[in-house]
């Protein structure tokens, strides 16, 4: 057929280009306490004890979870997967090291203390990238917070999540479910009831965070699921910058990651979010990886600013839509992606931007990148309420596709109910052209260097939002996403 | 379920050539069922109006002027509520064309009716699997090969009473010939009319299209046009939509040979409380084919727009060039604008965009009209109009152009501005 | 009539006025020269109230009122034209339609009746007669594939319709030939009528020698750095902008 002009030797190359290895696959020799899998009303008892809850956080969890045994699973997105058997998971892992709950990290177990040395984040305050206070979550629990004086000092709350429910019970209570309600999807709702931990974090009125805030997520143990839940509230005029990354090994069973991220930043307060997801996609034929459904979403009362970035390079299949409620007038929403699939990954992810302060402003650039056997879809939605006098949306949506197998897709919502509200939207789709790759070779680049670079490029918009810390992380990833099938 | 649809399925019967295919429209319409609330396809489209309805046709209909098109000299075809008036038989048609009844006695037009009748039209359409079942009136027309007519066919639907009227256009460009043909709506009365038309347009086939959905107020109409392209066939279509109590268009192009091209303009003006929703389906199937589509429309008072614009690319639909824009602007605070423009593409060698804005304003141009003086509301239409004009300009038929102009404007002056 | 004092103006917080000071008389024709980059484009823009355009400090009053306090179309119906050095096409937008509004609009701030439809037929076909456009180009978008001449032509066209009581025209010289030229000027001159000014901005005398200036101003670096008869321009047309300083010089080489 004329169309398929190109060299296939040239496809091939890139696609090599494209396979990888998946260095965060290991597995850490650590013994566990971990839940029979399973989910009922008991689970859950058991899970609100291990944590030693109050009565009312029970009370939630088991709302929700009644709530959720009267919901569907969702189908509408362009993703597909074998039924999830909810009761072959296990929703409980902790170290059993961690029982005593170590008072300082010379307590922790050198072998988690490596597990995150491996994965290239030293938990030791000295050797930590200066700037960067971590919480490690593993499995099912919070390991180490670091760096948490320093921040206490500032008067910054970042702790565990199980922690701020015994220490800050006020805070939690108001919080928590209030930007997500409790029913708002299948997988938010599992999570309010099966929720371990996750990060807690609060900033006072006019402070701002002296440093980058960091939660780290590892999922270790077979067939358990990780439902983590972070809550971060910005208080009046305060600033802060969270950046969360994730990884699990490799296993050739899928597992189940369904978090739930609440964001609230009161009037004039920043919150920028980064995430680089890294979990593990599964090989080349699909077998195993994380299914990864997230919940997202952040409210801005007036003059605020919520700004999500994310770089998703992993995970089998991704459900995600970071949001934000433009609540208050003249608040900033912020959306910045980029998705790489590959292999037989699929990727339905995108953001909500509603509208309903006067003068609120939203912008969202999304880059999906599909290679090899995937599918990667955009899925947006922009509204404009009656209210949002001059508000203003912008969305741009590039699609990069490399080969003949893969597809890309965009599904952008658009609603308006305001005559003075203006949206935006603009898509295109191209490719890793001939052209481009032939003249990077002419000038003596390699295939796969060549592909990198204008993977990058095509990326720029994103990365240059990213923390300078993570910025280094998500280039390195997605160079070693792109870097060959030499190990 | 529906009371409407419980009795369009109970009482449909039928012995005719179509039998096969009208048997298989009510298979699927009862296995599908009413569409649920959250259903996809009527997301921003309630279907309560019809849901409760009496679902019931007449036999008996007035002869009746048709609205003029002032130079258009086309022949025309009328149905009212669903019942064919005009004398097929006496027409004058050109040589090279053949314009027939449905209803036809002669096996070999049979044969080449059963070939696109339900064919062409996917079956996703509920309301296009009611047209397959139960109409009764529709129209056959055939264009031989390397015949160029010059003589526009005009296919008017005029509904005046409350009943349920399903016309149906089934079209056929045989190769290297070309036609005009235009489906136009009119009424204004508590009617329902499903009005669906299917097109095959062979190897070097030319169609100019247009589509007047102007049904307004109580008249709800569900309809569509549905193109299947073959090699270096060429479509370029109009569509002109008004609002009503409810008004939903399909329209799907189905590239299914190589080198195919098709253009396709949309205009939509919503006044009232009207709503017109218009879900485009453009399928590549095969490489080398192009499409541009430009959607634009003007919501006003309490009117909803809704659209939905599709661009498919498939797995061997390598060199497709798609294009889809879509813009909008929103006159009034109780206006709502629902835009999804989609793509889904499955080929890496193609180009393909697409754009939606609503009230997306031209700064430079909005401030040298301010310079003048003119009024910021003013500029504000008159910029925004003017990019409905830009589509009416695009018409190819000046005849037609000149008969939309002052329409539309007039249309444009009524729509309140807030 | 035009009065600025001590204006300060910044486009993307860079400064690019910065003091200016100007009286304009009615029936007086100042014309501005510079250097490229002077600011002179940019005063049109600021005096026209364009966003992005803001004024830091001084004042600016057009027949006694405060023009900063204004609008963009409220400065227009105040009297104020400005002809683009580079119309903006307005495809779909009539220029008819467009002239029909903004005429309507003056008349109504003068307290006139609008005119009817063959009335403005009427001034429009002279208008355009007077620029030699031909008159289909009433029925064109606005600017919507005219030459560079016709734009200007058509800026010309829009004045002789307004009637402004200040007229600034910007570069409307440039990328015209001599014929061109000679239109756009008859077309100005026509207006002059002893109570309408203009400020013609320009970078070449070529322009003046059409168009005769009362006064020329020199504007360099965001002020009048010079003022004179029209024998200024002509000094500046044989020596350059040496006296400005060895910086121009390398700026305009």
């Amino acid at each position: 057929m004329q169309a398929n002009k190109r060299d296939p030797n040239m496809s091939e190359q890139i696609e090599q280009a494209l396979e990888r290895k998946y260095d965060a696959g290991f597995y850490s020799e650590i013994e566990s306490d971990t839940f029979e899998s399973g989910l009922d009303e008991s689970i859950i008892r058991r899970i609100s004890a291990m944590k030693n809850e109050p009565e009312w956080m029970l009370e939630w969890r088991l709302k929700a979870y009644h709530a959720w045994l009267e919901m569907e699973e969702p189908d509408w997105a362009h993703v597909e997967y074998p039924k999830i058997d909810f009761q072959a998971i296990s929703y409980y892992s902790a170290p059993k090291s961690m029982e005593d709950k170590p008072k300082s990290l010379d307590e922790v177990d050198p072998e988690l203390l490596r597990t995150y040395e491996k994965l290239g984040i030293p938990l030791h305050e000295q050797e930590m990238l200066a700037g960067v206070a971590v919480d490690a979550v593993f499995d099912s629990v919070s390991v180490v917070t670091t760096f948490r004086s320093k921040l206490e000092e500032a008067g910054v709350i970042f702790c565990p999540i199980s922690e701020a429910i015994q220490k800050y019970p006020d805070l939690v209570k108001k919080y928590i479910g209030s930007v997500v309600p409790r029913t708002d999807n299948y997988f938010s709702a599992l999570n309010c009831a099966v929720f371990t931990d996750g990060s807690f974090v609060y900033i006072p009125k006019g402070t701002r965070c002296p440093m980058e805030l960091s939660t780290y997520f590892r999922i270790n143990e077979m067939n358990t699921g990780q439902f983590e839940r972070t809550l971060i509230i910005a208080d009046e005029g305060s600033h802060v910058s969270y950046l969360e990354g994730c990884t699990a090994p490799q296993r050739d069973e899928n597992q189940l990651h369904a978090a739930v991220v609440e964001l609230v930043a009161m009037d004039d307060a920043t919150i920028k979010y980064s995430t680089v997801q890294n979990w593990y996609p599964g090989d080349e034929n699909g077998k195993g990886g994380i299914y990864n459904f997230v919940t997202k979403r952040g409210i801005a009362h007036t003059n605020a600013k919520i700004s999500w970035t994310q770089v998703e390079t992993g995970s089998a299949v991704t459900w995600k839509y970071p949001s934000c409620i433009l609540k208050g007038d003249n608040s900033v929403g912020e959306f910045y992606s980029v998705a790489l699939t590959r292999g037989r990954q699929q990727a339905d992810t995108g953001t909500k931007m509603i509208h309903m302060g006067k003068n609120t402003r939203s912008t969202i650039i999304s880059k999906g990148i599909s290679a090899g056997k995937s599918n990667n879809a955009y899925r947006g939605l922009v509204q404009m309420g009656p209210r949002a006098d001059g508000a203003r949306n912008f969305t741009e949506c590039d699609s990069l596709l490399i080969g003949d197998k893969c597809g890309a897709h965009t599904f952008p919502y658009i609603e308006s109910r305001n005559p003075s509200a203006i949206v935006e939207h603009e898509a295109t789709t191209s490719k890793v052209s001939d052209e481009q790759l032939f003249l990077c070779r002419q000038r003596g680049l390699d295939t796969e260097k060549a592909v990198s670079m204008i993977v990058n490029g095509f990326c720029k918009e994103v990365f240059k939002e990213l923390p300078m810390e993570f910025a280094v992380e998500a280039g390195k990833l997605l160079e070693i996403s792109l870097e060959g099938s030499v190990g | 379920m529906s009371q409407w649809l419980d009795q369009v399925i109970g009482g449909a019967q039928f012995d005719d050539y179509l039998a096969p295919v009208r048997q298989q429209a009510l298979t699927q319409l009862k296995a599908d069922g009413w569409p649920a609330r959250r259903n996809e396809s009527w997301r921003f489209t309630p279907l309560t109006s019809v849901e409760k309805r009496e679902a019931k046709t007449t036999t008996q209909a007035d002869v009746l002027p048709v609205p003029a098109i002032d130079n258009l000299n086309a022949i025309d075809l009328v149905f009212v509520d669903g019942v064919l008036i005009t004398q097929v038989n006496t027409l004058d048609v050109p040589k090279g064309m053949t314009i027939t009844s449905l209803k036809h006695d002669d096996k070999a037009t049979q044969q080449a009716i059963s070939s696109i009748y339900g064919q062409i039209k996917p079956t996703r359409h509920m309301f296009g699997l009611v047209n397959d079942a139960l109409c009764e009136h529709g129209i056959f027309i055939s264009v031989d090969e390397n015949t160029k007519i010059d003589t526009p066919v005009r296919i008017v639907n005029m509904a005046t009473q409350n009943v349920d009227a399903h016309t149906r256009v089934v079209v056929k460009v045989a190769k290297g010939a070309s036609a005009t043909v235009i489906e136009q709506g009119v009424g204004d009365v508590d009617s329902l009319t499903t009005a669906f038309a299917e097109y095959d347009i062979a190897d070097d086939a030319h169609l100019e299209h247009y589509r007047f959905a102007m049904f307004t107020a109580a008249a709800k109409q569900l309809g569509g046009s549905h193109f299947k392209l073959h090699n270096r066939s060429t479509l370029n279509s109009t569509m002109v939509g008004y609002g009503s109590e409810l008004s939903r268009l399909d329209v799907d192009i189905h590239h299914a040979g190589e080198f195919a091209d098709a253009k396709m303009n949309a205009i939509y003006l919503l006044a009232e409380g009207e709503l017109f929703d218009l879900h485009s389906t453009i399928e590549h199937a095969m490489p080398n084919g192009t499409t541009e589509e430009n959607a634009r429309g003007i919501v006003g008072d309490k009117s909803r727009a809704v659209f939905n614009g599709r661009i498919h690319i498939h797995r061997d639909a390598q060199k497709t060039l798609a294009e889809l824009n879509n813009r909008n602007l929103l006159l009034s605070r109780r206006g709502v604008i629902n835009t999804k423009p989609e793509l889904e593409i499955y080929a890496d060698d193609v180009k393909c965009a697409h754009g939606a804005t609503v009230a997306e304003i031209d700064e430079e141009a909005l401030y040298y009209l301010l310079t003048r003086g003119v009024p910021r509301s003013k500029a504000l239409v008159m910029l925004n109009f003017g990019f409905i004009q830009e589509l009416v300009n695009d018409v190819p038929n000046s005849a037609i152009r000149e008969w939309l102009q002052p329409l539309l404007s007039k249309r444009f002056s009524q729509m309140e501005v807030k | 009539m035009l009065s600025i004092k001590n204006l300060h103006a910044s486009v993307e917080e860079k400064n690019i006025i910065k003091g200016l000071n100007l009286d304009v008389k009615p029936g007086e024709v100042h014309a501005i020269m510079g250097p490229n980059g002077a600011g002179k484009s940019t005063l049109g823009y600021v005096l026209s109230g364009r966003d992005g355009y803001e004024v830091s400090e001084g004042d600016v009053t057009l027949n006694g009122k405060d023009l900063l306090d204004l609008d963009v179309e409220e400065r227009a119906r105040e009297g104020l034209f400005l002809a683009f050095q580079y119309p903006v096409e307005i495809p779909g937008v009539s220029n008819m339609e467009f002239m029909k509004e903004s005429v309507n609009a003056m008349r109504e701030q003068r307290g006139e009746e609008a005119l009817s439809a063959a009335e403005f037929l009427k001034k429009a076909k002279e208008a355009c007669k007077q620029v030699q456009l031909p008159l289909d180009f009433l029925k064109r978008g606005v600017n919507e594939g005219f030459s560079g001449g016709e734009k200007k032509r058509n800026e010309i066209m829009q004045m002789i319709l307004l009637e402004p009581s200040l007229c600034i025209l910007d570069e409307s010289d440039s990328g015209l030939d001599v014929d061109a030229l000679q239109v756009v000027a008859n077309g100005v001159n026509s207006q002059r009528d002893g109570k309408r000014s203009f400020i013609v901005v320009t970078h070449y005398q070529r322009l003046l020698d059409y168009i005769k200036p009362d006064f020329v101003h020199i504007l360099a670096d965001g002020k009048i750095v010079k003022s004179g008869d029209a024998s200024l321009a002509h000094e500046v047309e044989k020596e350059g902008y040496a006296f400005l300083g060895k910086a121009y010089e390398e700026a305009e080489a």
